[in-house]
Order: C-alpha cells, then sequence, then structure tokens
C-alpha cells in the first residue's frame, strides 16, 4: 500500500507541473482585477482538496515568477493598509493569447485522454 | 513521530527561521524569494483572520501553505526545473583544444559579460557619484533637522539600487540573483526599521560595491574597448593594405635604424599584414576568453556584496 501511495504522489506531481500553470492563467485571464498570490491561494483552496491541484499553496508563488519571468504575466507591489505590501499580478496580452492556444491544447489532450480511458477508441 | 522534527512554529519569525535552516545550502538568491513569498502569504493569512492568534494561524497554514521543510522542497524542485527551462541550452561541450578555445564565441554569456563591460563604466560612475552624494550630503546635514531623514531616504536608495543592479547582473552575466527585496523588517515599528537597516551588514555591503564600481567599471570598460580594438584593427590589416594601395596613400615610411625599419617593412608586406590578420584572430578569441572570465569573476563579487549578508549561517 506504501508503493501505491507513492505512485499517486509522484503521478500528482508530474500531473500539477502543466496544470498549475495554465489553471493560475486562466484564474487571472477571468478575473477583472489584478490579484495577489494568498487571493488566488484561495480561490483555488475552493475547487477542494483532491487531484493535481491539491498541493501546497507555496508551490503558486514560484510559478507566478515564472509566468511573470516569460512575459505572460505582469506584476507590481501595493502597500497595504493591514499587512506587508502585496505583489499584484495581472495577465498579459501575451498571456491571454498563448492561454488561447494553451486551452486548445488542454481540450485536445483530455479528449484522447478519456478516449483512451473509456476504450472506445478504435 | 520523528524525535528530531523541529517543533511546531509559533511566530512568523519562527517560521522563516525555520524555512531558511530548511534551505541551508541553496542559492542565497532562492533563499530569498523563498523567505519573501512565505512572508507575503502568512501576513496575509494573519491580516485575513483578526480574531486569531499567530499560533493558531500558522498550525492551519503548515496544511495548507505548507511546514517549513515541504516549502524549502518545493522551491529546491521548482529551481532545477527553471533552470532547466528558462536557461538557454548550454553549446556541446567541445573536446578538441581548438573547439574549446574557439568555442567561447557560440556561448551567450560572453556577449553578456562583454555588454556588462562597456555599460559597467556609465553605471560605476552613477553609483560613485550617488554613493559619494549621499555619504558626503548625510554627514554635512547631520547638524540639521532634516540630516536624519536625508541618511534614512538615502541607505533606503541603496538598497533599491542594489536590487536593480543585482537584475542587471543576472540577465548579462547570467549569476542568480534575488528577484525580491530582502524584508525582515516586518511587524517593526518605523524606528526598529530603520535601526535594522544601519545594522544590516548588506546595506554597507552594497554601498561598498556600489564605491568599488567605479574603478571596477574603468578597468572593464578599458579592457574591453582596448582589446577589441587592438584585436579588430589587427584582423582588419590585409584589408587596409588594399584600401591604401588602391588609393596611393604612401604607408610604411621608416627613417629609423635598419633593424626597426626592416621590422616594419616586414609587417607592412603581404605576408606580414596576413600574419598580423592570423594573430588578430587568435587575440580577438584570447579577448573573448578574458571577457567571459571577468564576467564570472564579477558576478561572484556582486553575489557577495549584494547578496550573501541575507543568508544567516
Amino acid at each position: 500500500m506504501e508503493d501505491i501511495a507513492a505512485q499517486i504522489k509522484k503521478f500528482q506531481k508530474e500531473l500539477s507541473t502543466g496544470t498549475v500553470s495554465l489553471v493560475l492563467l486562466a484564474v487571472l485571464g477571468q478575473s477583472r482585477q489584478p490579484l495577489y498570490g494568498y487571493q488566488i491561494a484561495k480561490r483555488l483552496e475552493e475547487l477542494g482538496d483532491e487531484g493535481a491541484l491539491a498541493g501546497k499553496q507555496s508551490a503558486l508563488y514560484p510559478v507566478l515568477r515564472n509566468l511573470e519571468a516569460s512575459g505572460l504575466l505582469a506584476s507590481e507591489v501595493e502597500p497595504s493598509v493591514s499587512g506587508p505590501p502585496r505583489r499584484y499580478y495581472r495577465i498579459t496580452k501575451f498571456g491571454r493569447d498563448v492561454l488561447r492556444e494553451w486551452m486548445a491544447a488542454w481540450e485536445a489532450t483530455r479528449e484522447s485522454v478519456d478516449k483512451v480511458l473509456q476504450g472506445d477508441w478504435r | 513521530m520523528n524525535a528530531d522534527a523541529p517543533r511546531m512554529p509559533r511566530t512568523i519569525a519562527e517560521y522563516l527561521d525555520q524555512l531558511r535552516a530548511a534551505l541551508r545550502g541553496a542559492d542565497p538568491a532562492l533563499i530569498q524569494d523563498a523567505l519573501y513569498d512565505a512572508e507575503e502569504h502568512l501576513r496575509a493569512e494573519l491580516a485575513e483572520q483578526p480574531g486569531r492568534s499567530e499560533a493558531e494561524m500558522l498550525a492551519k497554514v503548515v496544511g495548507s501553505y505548507g511546514a517549513p521543510e515541504e516549502v524549502a522542497e518545493i522551491y529546491r524542485d521548482q529551481e532545477v526545473k527553471i533552470q532547466r527551462a528558462l536557461r538557454t541550452p548550454r553549446p556541446a561541450k567541445q573536446r578538441s583544444l581548438a573547439g574549446q578555445f574557439f568555442g567561447v564565441a557560440a556561448d551567450p554569456h560572453t556577449y553578456g559579460a562583454l555588454f556588462y563591460m562597456v555599460l559597467s563604466l556609465a553605471t560605476g560612475i552613477f553609483y560613485f557619484t550617488w554613493a559619494t552624494t549621499g555619504i558626503s550630503l548625510s554627514l554635512g546635514l547631520a547638524v540639521l533637522i532634516i540630516g536624519i531623514p536625508f541618511a534614512v531616504l538615502f541607505l533606503g536608495s541603496v538598497r533599491v539600487l542594489s536590487l536593480v543592479e543585482g537584475r542587471i547582473v543576472e540577465t548579462m552575466l547570467g549569476v542568480r540573483m534575488p528577484r525580491r527585496p530582502a524584508f525582515s523588517t516586518r511587524g517593526m515599528s518605523f524606528w526598529q526599521r530603520v535601526g535594522a537597516m544601519f545594522s544590516d551588514p548588506r546595506t554597507w555591503s552594497a554601498l561598498f560595491y556600489m564605491f568599488m564600481m567605479l574603478p571596477l567599471g574603468i578597468i572593464y570598460f578599458t579592457l574591453a574597448v582596448t582589446f577589441l580594438s587592438t584585436s579588430i584593427a589587427f584582423v582588419a590589416a590585409p584589408l587596409v593594405k588594399v584600401i591604401l594601395e588602391a588609393n596611393d596613400v604612401p604607408y610604411g615610411s621608416c627613417n629609423g635604424s635598419a633593424v626597426v625599419c626592416g621590422w616594419v617593412d616586414w609587417w607592412s608586406s603581404w605576408p606580414g599584414t596576413f600574419c598580423m590578420s592570423v594573430c588578430g584572430i587568435v587575440l580577438l578569441f584570447a579577448t573573448l576568453h578574458i571577457v567571459r572570465g571577468l564576467g564570472y569573476l564579477h558576478g561572484q563579487i556582486a553575489k557577495h556584496l549584494l547578496v550573501a549578508g541575507t543568508v544567516r549561517e
């Protein structure tokens, strides 16, 4: 049973590598105003604690920073009344174009994976 | 349960200390980024639920954000992925001696370093002027009421500039530098923060770096320009001879001793200019090696003076 748990963990880690970037970009693509890391983490928390997106929230921050470094997101720091300054992220024009392509790629992948899993593909 | 597992952090500072300990040995820039993210998240969590104590909040956060060791592992993991994804793949290792010598031209770091060396004269002058003006005005105004605020503002600007310089160094020289400022001053009063800025060795090492950048910038600029122009002039020698001959411009006239004139005549003959051109090519590539080496060296200097102080070992 130990082995199965380890395999699940490994699989989820590998699954989350790409999907977390896609989800973060999509969350910011749907949001009307810029969001900061903590807000995004709380939104994703509402999705429940199953699957590849339920990992530790600390994993989101490096991904946000990478997306910013590759120009998909832009950010600015604003001081807040109640706490430390917050880094607000918003999607860039380039980010929106990339998101559209990523969504298409995701749709295609999901469809073919579903087909194989359901066994009705030939 | 593991007996030597660290105890549950009770305050944000304790959590950050544990995270710093768990990241020991990692890249200082990575540590600074990880601490910044954790602090921002924890403070936001605390601000969200005003009724709760810090210890209660942390007990919950260890589940959602991750315990310090887990967070450390995530960041180490991410760093490996970033290195793999963002870095341009290193050119294939050339085995032959000639391949190693000429391969330097295919390394993007060489050109980054070259550009940095030329730029460093401008940034060096700016940093030096900024630092000298700031220090002398701070000391001069110390007797007046505006002296202290001025000194505080000046030291603040030094810290911002050190972050900017870090970004330049990372882009040009490929040395990992922090992307977020080190802030360990949260929760302190304004005067405690000012005190922390004065007692932080990083402030002073960054100031020292700004002074150092003038002589270093002059040296880098001079070396880059001298070596480059000399080697390009050598390489172009046959071309210059063709142009001079075509236009009947007199050259190579000499009225010194026979030994010197024999030397001059040979170098301005056809075999001489081609020989000079070959020397120029070798010198050009040697220059690229020197530039890349100096770039690496400067990256290490910058890392030690601008970042190292963050990691309390």
